[in-house]
């Protein structure tokens, strides 16, 4: 069985602790929840509590970025993105300094917490910022190779921490490139893209479309900003129909990346599944994957309504 | 601490170029906050060419202080401040807001030699000042200092008063910061605005030690920041409440939010500077764009 995600990300912070003496871990007094309490045990003196004041957190990671450290300043994702937006924007993105923003408790799973605390929003708004890269991982390899790289990469980054268990999809061979999308199955009639936890549920939908004889090609862009055009439009020219899938926002997210490749690239027809421009209210996290139709069977169905589309197309 | 006279009539000339210089820019760039770069440049001239150990060779040389403008609408000021000390030509002040240029409206550290971070959304600065600060302490720099000028009128904004509670939580007296208390904002007195009094009181209660000074006075500011940098260390920051004029040095521009963002054409910034030259004793220098046609046709044929 796998770990949670979150659980991943505090352990691969410590690992990455030990090899880059520059890295320092910032929290705004949410470090059990994030896991950042690990490196907080392993490195007390490279952690810094900032207490409940996300601006002054991002503008102090600014600050440490400069003196040539490497800050992952730690929050939820909705702080980060909308609390902390323009700091985010003025002290860090457009001097390009080199902070790794890890957003976590985004979207479904963040279940019971309801609209105050779930990010659906955050994709859009980190993919608006210039110099910013975007990722949101697929399973805990990709979120272990993605912090590498992130570490690795100049500038600013900002990821998604999902607080659930996502099965593995990637083999230990797999590595984390910026821009580069994977196909995960190979397909001729639909083509479902997935990022982060959404890419499992896409692949079950494919299974669920064999049944009824539909080839669906999957393919999964943990890399969203860079995003991997060729493949998207190379696929989308093949199948002619695409449905796309996150756990945020369709507004600005993956949906809308996606769409801006089709229109100047490749046309094709679009579908997208996510949160439908809504704040999340509480509730479980299956009934919320029902009430948001982004379960498997809402993606299949979704695949099928974009086939019916492609075919009445002159 | 005492202060030499010829140290004094030094500073003067810097502080008298750094608004001589900021004017020339705002007219020739077409835009820029006069008010509150002239409530700086005593401040700048003591900073850049007193206090700071910094080289202008190596700018990221590793042991140098480090200087947050918080308030980057004065960055006319501290370009000129820049220039003067030899990080980059005076003649390239000229390029401000230039497209193309390395002289932004509002701080880009990734252009300016010098700089040692972007600004411009007011409240922003002193957060980084602590991370500079930490930084220092984290790489065992004992001897450096973090500078950090901020607005009156900034001193609203809650993430300020965030970063001088994490401050004084981490006992950074490394970390200086100054205000530049010159009582007008962008459109109208402070008080009006948004009351900051009791200042004084306000950075106390965060935790902070506490230093009030006349802004102009450059040997109290020598002073001031002498206490600042090596009497005062005993495990809280420092908060210097520099009192100044906003737009000092002008008839029109003191005291005036009309002047806080607004610049003046060829001719009327020819008579300010003639103005300026005279109040400060100095040979009487126009505006040296005034009669050049090239600038003249950027100005009045551009846009």
């Amino acid at each position: 069985m796998s770990e949670e995600m979150r659980e991943v990300f505090g352990k691969t912070l410590v690992e990455l602790g030990h090899e880059f003496a520059e890295l320092v871990v910032l929290d705004a007094d949410l470090h059990t929840s994030s896991k950042a309490v690990y490196f907080k045990q392993a490195f007390p003196g490279r952690f810094i509590q900032c207490g409940i004041a996300e601006q002054n957190m991002f503008g102090i990671a600014a600050g440490l970025a400069t003196q040539g450290f490497i800050p992952f300043p730690c929050t939820f994702a909705v702080f980060a993105s909308q609390r902390a937006l323009d700091q985010i924007a003025v002290s860090i993105a457009y001097p390009r300094l080199s902070v790794k923003i890890p957003g976590s408790y985004v979207g479904i799973p963040t279940s019971r917490a309801g609209a105050s605390h779930n990010a659906v929003a955050d994709l859009a708004i980190m993919r608006s910022l210039p110099h910013m890269r975007v990722a949101d991982p697929g399973d805990n390899r990709e979120l272990r190779s993605l912090m590498r790289a992130a570490v690795l990469t100049e500038g600013p980054v900002y990821f998604r921490i999902t607080r659930y268990t996502l099965p593995d999809l990637f083999g230990t061979g797999y590595e984390f490139a910026w821009g580069r999308g994977v196909r995960l199955r190979e397909g001729r009639d639909v083509t479902l893209i997935g990022t982060g936890m959404m890419t499992g549920l896409c692949l079950e939908a494919a299974e669920l479309l064999a049944r009824d004889g539909v080839s669906a090609e999957v393919l999964h862009c943990g890399s969203i900003k860079p995003l991997d055009e060729d493949l998207v439009a190379e696929s989308a020219r093949k199948t002619g129909a695409v449905v796309t899938a996150e756990n945020a926002s369709v507004v600005g997210g993956l949906g809308s990346a996606v769409a801006e490749v089709l229109t100047e690239r490749a046309p094709a027809v679009l579908r997208r599944v996510g949160v439908q421009d809504r704040f999340i209210e509480s509730g479980g996290i299956g009934e919320l994957l029902a009430h948001h139709r982004m379960r498997p069977a809402d993606i299949a169905g979704r695949a099928r309504e974009a086939l019916e589309a492609k075919e009445r197309l002159p | 601490m005492r202060v030499k006279p010829e140290e004094t009539l030094r500073l003067e000339e810097i502080a008298y170029q750094i608004r001589r210089l900021s004017l020339e820019m705002i007219t020739c760039g077409r835009w820029g906050h006069v008010g509150g770069s002239f409530s700086l440049a005593e401040i700048l001239a003591c900073l850049y060419f007193h206090e700071l150990e910094v080289d202008p060779q190596n700018p990221r040389w590793e042991g140098r202080d480090r200087f947050v403008l918080s308030k980057a609408h004065a960055s006319p000021a501290l370009y000129a401040a820049l220039a003067l000390r030899g990080f980059f030509p005076v003649e390239e002040l000229y390029t401000y807001c230039e497209l193309g240029g390395r002289l932004e409206g509002h701080t880009d550290m990734t252009r300016t030699p010098g700089l040692e971070c972007s600004g411009g959304a007011l409240g922003q600065g002193l957060s980084i000042a602590v991370g500079m600060a930490l930084g220092f302490r984290m790489k065992e720099q004992p001897y450096n200092r973090v500078y950090c000028v901020l607005g009156d009128g900034e001193c609203n904004e809650g993430q300020v008063w965030e970063a001088a509670m994490s401050a004084a939580h981490y006992h950074l007296d490394n970390l200086i910061a100054i205000v530049d208390y010159n009582k007008v904002m962008a459109k109208g007195f402070v008080w009006e605005e948004m009351g900051l009094e009791p200042l004084r009181a306000k950075w106390r209660a965060f935790g902070w030690e506490v230093l009030e000074v006349d802004g102009h006075d450059i040997e109290a500011l020598l002073r001031v920041l002498y206490e600042a940098r090596h009497v005062r260390v005993h495990g809280a920051p420092i908060a210097v409440i520099a009192h100044t004029v906003k737009g000092k040095g002008l008839r029109e521009t003191e005291f005036n939010y009309k002047w806080h963002t607004q610049a003046p054409d060829p001719e009327q910034d020819d008579s300010m500077l003639r103005q300026l030259a005279r109040n400060y004793g100095r040979p009487e220098e126009g505006y040296s764009k005034l009669n050049d046609p090239v600038a003249k046709e950027k100005f009045y044929g551009g846009e």
